[in-house]
């Protein structure tokens, strides 16, 4: 980092300032995790022994190490879904590969297959997010399917050996009794991370992250740099792979599929930013304890099982702030903005108190709009090229799935029932992309949409209990209560800088945790005969929720395209900084797009539970990941910006389309798996991003 | 009642003040310390469970000797590993566990079992040997189920199967005992087969898309580990009589069990479609008791009783012959035969019948639904 001190005149205390500055996402993660420490060894019976920190150093081990390459790969400004399934892959292979006949393993032999597995899973995806220039998002998830299904195909049930001497290496003492080798792994992979930040890639890395183009245009070869982010990536995700295999001594093709959103959440604790070009690997290292801690300080606490997901929700949301507050925080500027607005209208000041004069400029001159319209209207295909471009490929895909389905199952095409079916069973996630779709085009991401579908149906099943009169008040109790919801989402996010991963995913633990309490474990009721009837009846050849989704469709189209809110909210997708110069009240947007979506979210949970005629816990589980898919497969941006609900409509489409084909079929779950993701893959191809200039 | 939840819960918040600041210390010197670890709370049989457990320890004659902490580890082996290391370090006596993976813990538990803690699994099994395991036979549980179905189909014919998550020992167990017996039936032809993840809402979705290209005239019966009640609901409103049901082998959920009763029975709080339809069913369960038991013989083996290392329960199965409802629920009752409740005790179709337990005459329907015990 010589280049960026040496211009600097300045004494060694500011040096050291900046030094702090810079780090100071990792350094409140540190000390963040002092506290917790100090808390539980302040709480619990004896003093913190050797063995304790032992304990905890490799239970903490797995996640760090998987979040230390999801870091990397968010500072290059990408994203990795298929973490989780490169440690269940290297799990299993690890566990059915190894003989339990022979006697001592080569811990560097295993070690280096782990490794390389991963590597090799991350050029896979290096190879379409670099060289065919597609979607992180996307590919990753579709690696996570393809490899999913590739684990259950080596093992498909837990089992398999893991030779003992492997966990004697990975969890044993570097130096008995002062130094356990889980802390000593974790530092070989830092050092070896420092050496790189301190080479030429390493530079390059931060510029693709900050920004590609301008990195593009100093010569950086950004797509060199992207392919080895993710083999880097994958290597660390394959250590930690051994790492686990070494921790259980065998394999089970389940284990790390669950680490995925706690690993996000620890590189955002670990003040990394979404996005790329800023944090680093040692203040996630941190943000992996934290989050791992939280089961001591629960156990400690004696905090009920109800309670548990609101506690882990709260203290996600309390880390984030800690490591926020500062001058230049959201917090502090939001707070410092209404000083201002308020010494501005005790002054008078205020815009909204001035004078309604027309203040805008007049340009004087000739203009397009004065004179006669020179220009013709371009064609319908020529004005909306950039939309049919990427909403396009989603429709030619479901046509594909369409016909292979008649030729495979017959009775497709000339079915009215498989036309109803495919939209009946698309129309949940037709309402998620719309909710979803929008918060991804602000450039966020909502993953409260599981738990806020599961209260939502179970508040309405509780109080409708079978009548229909009680939908009357029941409907607007559940809209408003996602309306509130949705609004503390926007208000962390806008008002207190919570990032949106962290933010919603808190809010998912805190509802889960509300469900819990309010159906003590076992929601009642069931649904009215007028919601069932309007999710499974016909109308002839139609379930009456299908005439409801052409209106839904319709009114989605006119919101996103052809309103000021729509227009805002791809002018803060654009761009935040512009989009606030430009006036737009970026706060109230954001909040008015969480709302959206959280209301989405309870129709949703509305419309399942007259399907399913009860609402269950956990019944919105399956449709976090699906909402955020078909969204992107529909062509739209995940960085925000880009896309159009058709699109999105088409993607939602495909891939329930998609699934009816498989379920059709007798094929093994791995096989579907793995067909599932390469469909996607293929699906998204022709959103390529075009070439860099 | 709005003001008996809003006492229950203040209890409860003074109850985990009390805990917090360490006040039981000194009376829980003379009990036992058990911790009960579970998996993801968010499903109806892990709350019934939980329930249980809880009601078990609050007995009348566990109450004085046990002090009882509830753990969530959520899905995440990892997370369980670090829980049940904090437990061993925290003093428990006994560990009563759901493990998330039968393989994963079995480093951490040997670990528990070297420091003299008694750790015992239920539902699902551990593998390492120093562990007690508590839980049916799931072979067994796919074995009975599909023969039931090749018998009524008179080995003959097209059937669906619904199987649960993909990935567990548990659903491979059952999966591969019932299609070991299909095989042996040539006509029986597997024409269809879905992933459940056992969960009635998943069931009915998939069960929609296989339906999509096909239509219930094509199948003879349905093997599912759960949604024979949303299979029969499906079936009743694409307009089959209630004497048309397919039949279907499938789990014991409440609602499936009221629906095995005879048409016109007279039961409280009853409404299609969950209410007595006669449909041919076999119901079976893993039952949510067993976390119950485990914490019983938890205690027997603290207290220096021989426990064996594994109790295989025994698989509750009832069918349309054998099905009976109960009027109250309680332990006594069950023990004279009833194996179903009324809709209006149990509001929730999905929640899970097999209570019944001939070894825990402490736990009855109470205890399931709101964690209270038996006197």
């Amino acid at each position: 980092m010589s280049s960026t001190t040496l211009p600097s005149p300045a004494s060694s205390g500011f040096g050291l300032r900046r030094a702090l500055m810079r780090n100071r996402g990792a350094l409140i993660a540190a000390a963040v995790l002092a506290i917790l420490l100090f808390i539980v060894d302040w709480i619990s019976a004896g003093p913190l022994t050797y063995f304790d920190v032992s304990f905890l150093s490799s239970g903490g081990a797995t996640s760090a190490l998987a979040a230390i390459g999801q870091t990397i790969v968010i500072l290059s400004g990408g994203f990795d879904l298929s973490a989780g399934a490169v440690i269940s892959l290297v799990n299993v292979v690890l566990a059915s590969s190894m003989d339990p006949m022979a006697p001592g393993a080569s811990i560097l032999l295993w070690t280096a297959v782990g490794i390389g597995v991963g590597m090799a899973v991350g050029a896979f995806n290096g190879f379409f997010i670099a060289v065919l220039r597609m979607q992180p998002i996307v590919v990753t998830l579709s690696t996570m399917f393809i490899l999913q299904g590739v684990t259950l195909l080596v093992m498909d049930k837990p089992g398999g050996f893991v030779s003992p001497d492997l966990g004697t290496f990975y969890l044993g003492d570097a130096i008995t009794n002062w130094l356990p080798m889980p802390l000593v792994v974790l530092g070989v992979v830092l050092l070896a991370w420092f050496w790189l930040k301190g080479t030429r890639f390493g530079t390059a890395l931060y510029a693709v992250g900050s920004d590609a183009d301008s990195a593009a245009s100093v010569g950086i070869n950004v797509v060199l740099v992207r392919f080895a982010v993710y083999v880097i990536a994958g290597g660390c995700y394959g250590l930690a792979g051994v790492f686990i295999s070494a921790q259980t001594g065998s394999g089970d093709p389940l284990v790390g599929n669950p680490l995925l959103l706690s690993m996000f959440a620890a590189v955002v604790v670990g003040g990394t930013r979404l996005g790329g070009g800023q944090g680093g690997p040692v203040g996630t290292v941190f943000g992996a304890y934290i989050l791992m801690m939280v089961v001591n300080i629960l156990l400690v606490l004696n905090v009920s099982a109800y309670y548990s997901t609101i506690a882990e929700g709260t203290i996600l949301v309390l880390a984030a702030l800690a490591g926020s507050i500062s001058h230049a925080s959201v917090l502090a500027v939001q707070l410092r903005a209404a000083r201002a607005r308020l010494a501005a209208w005790r002054a008078g000041i205020l815009p909204s108190q001035l004078e309604r004069v027309d203040r805008r400029l007049r340009i004087a001159g000739p203009s397009h709009h004065q004179g006669s319209p020179a220009s013709p209207r371009p064609a319908f295909h020529l004005r909306n090229a950039e939309t049919l471009r990427y909403a396009l490929p989603a429709y030619v895909c479901l046509l594909i799935i369409v016909i292979v389905t008649q030729i495979w199952l017959g009775r497709a095409i000339l079915n009215p029932g498989y036309w109803n079916s495919l939209l009946v069973l698309s129309s949940f996630l037709a309402v998620l992309a719309l909710g979803q779709g929008t918060v991804i085009l602000t450039g966020g991401l909502d993953l409260s949409v599981p738990w806020t579908i599961g209260i939502s149906g179970i508040i309405l099943a509780g109080m409708v209990n079978g009548s229909d009169a009680a939908l009357v008040y029941a409907l607007p109790v559940v809209l408003l209560m996602a309306c509130a919801i949705g609004f503390a989402n926007g208000f962390g996010i806008v008002y207190l800088g919570i990032s949106p991963i962290v933010m919603t995913l808190a809010t998912n633990g805190i509802l889960q945790g509300c469900a819990l309490l309010y159906s003590q474990g076992t929601p009642a009721g069931f649904s009215s005969p007028l919601l069932r009837w309007f999710m499974t009846a016909k109308l002839g050849l139609v379930t009456p929720v299908v005439l409801l989704m052409v209106v839904f469709v319709v009114v989605a189209v006119l919101l996103l395209g052809r309103t000021p809110f729509g227009r805002r909210v791809y002018g803060i997708g654009n761009g935040l900084r512009a989009a606030r110069l430009s006036g737009i009240g970026v706060e109230r947007t954001l909040i008015l797009v969480y709302m959206l979506s959280a209301v989405c979210a309870a129709i949703v949970g509305i419309m399942l539970t007259g399907f399913s005629g009860q609402a269950s816990l956990g019944m919105g589980d399956d449709y976090l990941l699906p909402s955020i898919a078909v969204v992107v497969v529909g062509g739209a941006l995940i960085t925000g910006g880009r896309g159009h609900y058709l699109g999105m409509l088409g993607g939602v489409l495909l891939l329930t389309a998609l699934q009816m084909l498989l379920a059709g079929t007798t094929l093994p779950y791995a096989t579907r798996a793995i067909l599932y993701g390469l469909v996607v893959l293929g699906a998204v191809m022709a959103l390529r991003e075009r070439r860099l200039q | 009642m709005g003001i008996g939840l809003k006492v229950r819960r203040l209890a409860l918040l003074a109850g985990m003040a009390a805990c917090a600041f360490g006040l039981s210390a000194a009376e829980a010197a003379e009990k036992h310390k058990i911790f009960l670890s579970m998996s993801f709370i968010g499903n109806d049989w892990q709350a019934e469970a939980a329930n249980m457990v809880k009601a078990m320890a609050s007995h009348k004659s566990l109450a004085d000797k046990v002090d009882l902490q509830v753990q969530v580890a959520g899905p995440n082996a990892q997370r369980q590993i670090q829980q049940v290391n904090a437990m061993v370090q925290a003093g428990a006596e006994a560990i009563v566990i759901f493990p998330i993976s039968p393989t994963a813990l079995n480093q951490v538990v040997k670990n528990a079992c070297d420091k003299g803690v008694k750790v015992f699994a239920y539902d699902a099994e551990i593998t390492e040997p120093c562990a007690y395991n508590v839980h049916i036979d799931q072979e067994e549980a796919g074995r009975v189920t599909a023969e039931w179905l090749v018998k009524k189909l008179n080995g003959k014919g097209n059937i669906i199967a619904v199987t649960g998550v993909p990935g567990t020992s548990v659903d491979d167990l059952r999966t591969k005992a019932a299609k070991e017996v299909f095989a042996k039936y040539p006509d029986i032809k597997i024409v269809g087969e879905a992933v459940g993840m056992w969960s009635q809402a998943v069931a009915r979705t998939e069960l929609s898309k296989i339906l999509a290209t096909r239509s219930w005239s094509d199948i003879n019966g349905l093997w599912m580990q759960v949604g024979c009640f949303t299979a029969n609901s499906m079936q009743l409103e694409a307009g089959k009589k209630t004497s048309e049901l397919l039949p279907c082998a499938g789990e014991g959920s409440n609602g499936g069990r009221i629906q095995m009763l005879p048409e016109g029975t007279e039961v409280e709080g009853a409404a299609s479609p969950y209410a007595p339809l006669g449909a041919p069913r076999i119901s079976y369960a893993s039952p949510p008791y067993s976390g119950a038991l485990a914490l019983k013989l938890a205690v027997e083996a603290i207290e220096g009783k021989d426990v064996p290392k594994t109790t295989i329960l025994p698989l509750p199965v009832v069918t349309n012959e054998t099905i009976k409802l109960c009027n109250e629920g309680t332990w006594a009752e069950m023990k004279a035969g009833c194996n179903a409740f009324k809709p209006s005790l149990v509001s929730n179709p999905g929640w899970f019948a097999s209570i019944f337990s001939d070894q825990a005459p402490e736990i009855g329907l109470s205890a399931a639904l709101v964690g209270q015990p038996e006197d």
